[in-house]
């Protein structure tokens, strides 16, 4: 990590710690004038630029690159904001608008990586499903004004504090991360991380070639690579390579997922179903 | 290898950088929100974050693993979601209240308890809120009627 993202990274890590802390509620829900709102969303503003400035930029030189990496950014800023704007509202159901944003930002960023299906599965699931039914409960179980505790935050300085510092320690080790933020002349020798089927050299040091290969044929199939024959310049098809990889190589997670679902939906019935304190012995 | 996979470190770092940030994002909405619904939206947001890390390493290290992960997730997250909101829809039938810092009497034994409530019913009320509560300003007239209750008086127990 160089100096200058070192110092980059702090800085965009305090001024964001800072602005959220004056956007998030007051301990003892006071109200807080109207500059103080204005200070912080200026605050949390500068700390998230400082932090999209602490990201790899794109390449400058293919215009589909470049038009990758600015819609890259439009999504990490949308993230992010509205991941801000979700924690810090005083009303539920514009924290679970803005979770949506968050959503719809993190599906764009799941189409950027060549994952189709789930930014599909995420809006339908997510979008769709989950927040219209914190919805219907905030509409079930929403009072009428604001209630005071939605202006009041539990310890918001020591929360502020720990989710800042542990975001900063993130960054520093990713940052810190073989190959990242580094020199180029150091990144040229083998000091990278290792990706994917090269691995197998990691562990078969003293026999290369034929061994590491029989061994990651029979552990790694053939379905479980995003690509045809390990070629990335042949990508196979997301839904039908997706659905084979699920189908082939984790049938019995699929079965697990299917048994906990059902689970989940016979426990939800169970616990929302209304009974009558005391004869629910004699009912059941 | 033969041909480099144009999805450099450099892109899963900034992939990862996103991932991290939404993570702790959700964790301070789980720490300092009082309000169960918001807290179990911050939890969804970690997830968030969890899964677009994970679909980035899939992608880095080009198998089809991150994005199975990713969907076991979305599976675990509708559970939690739908158990989550029938114990909220309990808990307020219970307290008619969504705060979290009314059920402290189930923490574990020898950790004491922050009378946070008791602390807010000092605060003042939050400006003057639009809606039906508030009352254009006429010429008194007649003999002043009895006013409602006001709205962040209601749910102070």
């Amino acid at each position: 990590m160089t100096d200058a993202s070192f110092i980059l990274a702090t800085l965009g890590v305090l001024l964001g710690a800072t602005g959220t802390y004056l956007l998030l509620p007051h301990r003892r829900g006071e109200a807080k004038a109207r500059t103080l709102y204005i200070l912080g969303g200026t605050f949390a503003a500068l700390g998230l630029l400082g932090f999209l400035l602490l990201l790899t930029p794109p390449a400058l030189s293919p215009l589909a690159d470049l038009i990758a990496g600015s819609f890259f950014y439009l999504f990490a800023a949308g993230a992010l904001g509205c991941g801000v704007m979700t924690v810090t509202s005083r009303n539920p159901v514009y924290s679970a608008l803005w979770f949506a944003g968050v959503v719809i930002s993190t599906a764009g960023l799941f189409l950027l990586i060549d994952a189709q299906f789930l930014a599909a599965g995420t809006i339908i699931v997510y979008a769709g499903a989950i927040i219209v039914t914190f919805l219907f409960v905030i509409m079930l179980a929403q009072m009428e004004g604001k209630a005071v505790y939605d202006r009041a935050a539990r310890s918001p300085g020591r929360a502020v504090f720990t989710c800042f510092l542990l975001l900063w320690s993130l960054a520093y080790s990713l940052a810190a991360l073989p190959g990242s933020h580094r020199p180029k002349e150091i990144v040229a020798g083998e000091d990278r991380l290792h990706r994917g089927r090269e691995l197998g050299a990691d562990f078969f040091p003293q026999s290369p070639g034929a061994v590491p290969r029989v061994v990651l044929g029979k552990a790694l199939r053939p379905t479980s690579s995003l690509f045809v024959d390990g070629d990335p310049s042949k990508p196979k098809p997301n839904v039908a390579g997706l659905g084979e990889s699920l189908y082939a190589d984790h049938l019995l997670t699929v079965e697990l997922a299917g048994s906990i679902l059902f689970a989940a939906l016979i426990a939800a019935v169970l616990i929302a179903n209304p009974r009558p304190i005391g004869g629910a012995g004699k009912a059941a | 290898m033969t041909a480099t996979d144009p999805f450099s470190i450099e892109l899963l770092t900034n992939y990862l950088l996103v991932g991290a940030a939404l993570f702790a994002l959700g964790m301070l909405g789980f720490i300092s929100r009082r309000n169960l619904i918001v807290m179990f939206l911050s939890a969804e947001m970690m997830l968030q974050g969890v899964a677009l890390s994970l679909v980035a390493f899939g992608r880095f290290h080009g198998n089809w693993t991150g994005q199975v992960f990713t969907i076991v997730i979305l599976t675990v997250a509708a559970c939690e979601a739908s158990i989550a909101m029938a114990l909220v829809v309990v808990l307020f039938n219970r307290k008619s209240s969504l705060d979290v810092t009314l059920w402290q009497d189930v923490r574990e034994a020898g950790v004491e308890a922050t009378d946070l409530a008791d602390e807010a019913a000092e605060a003042a009320p939050l400006g003057v809120s639009d809606g039906p509560e508030t009352y254009p300003t006429l010429t008194p007239a007649g003999i002043e009627p009895a006013h409602p209750i006001q709205p962040w008086t209601e749910r102070r127990r």
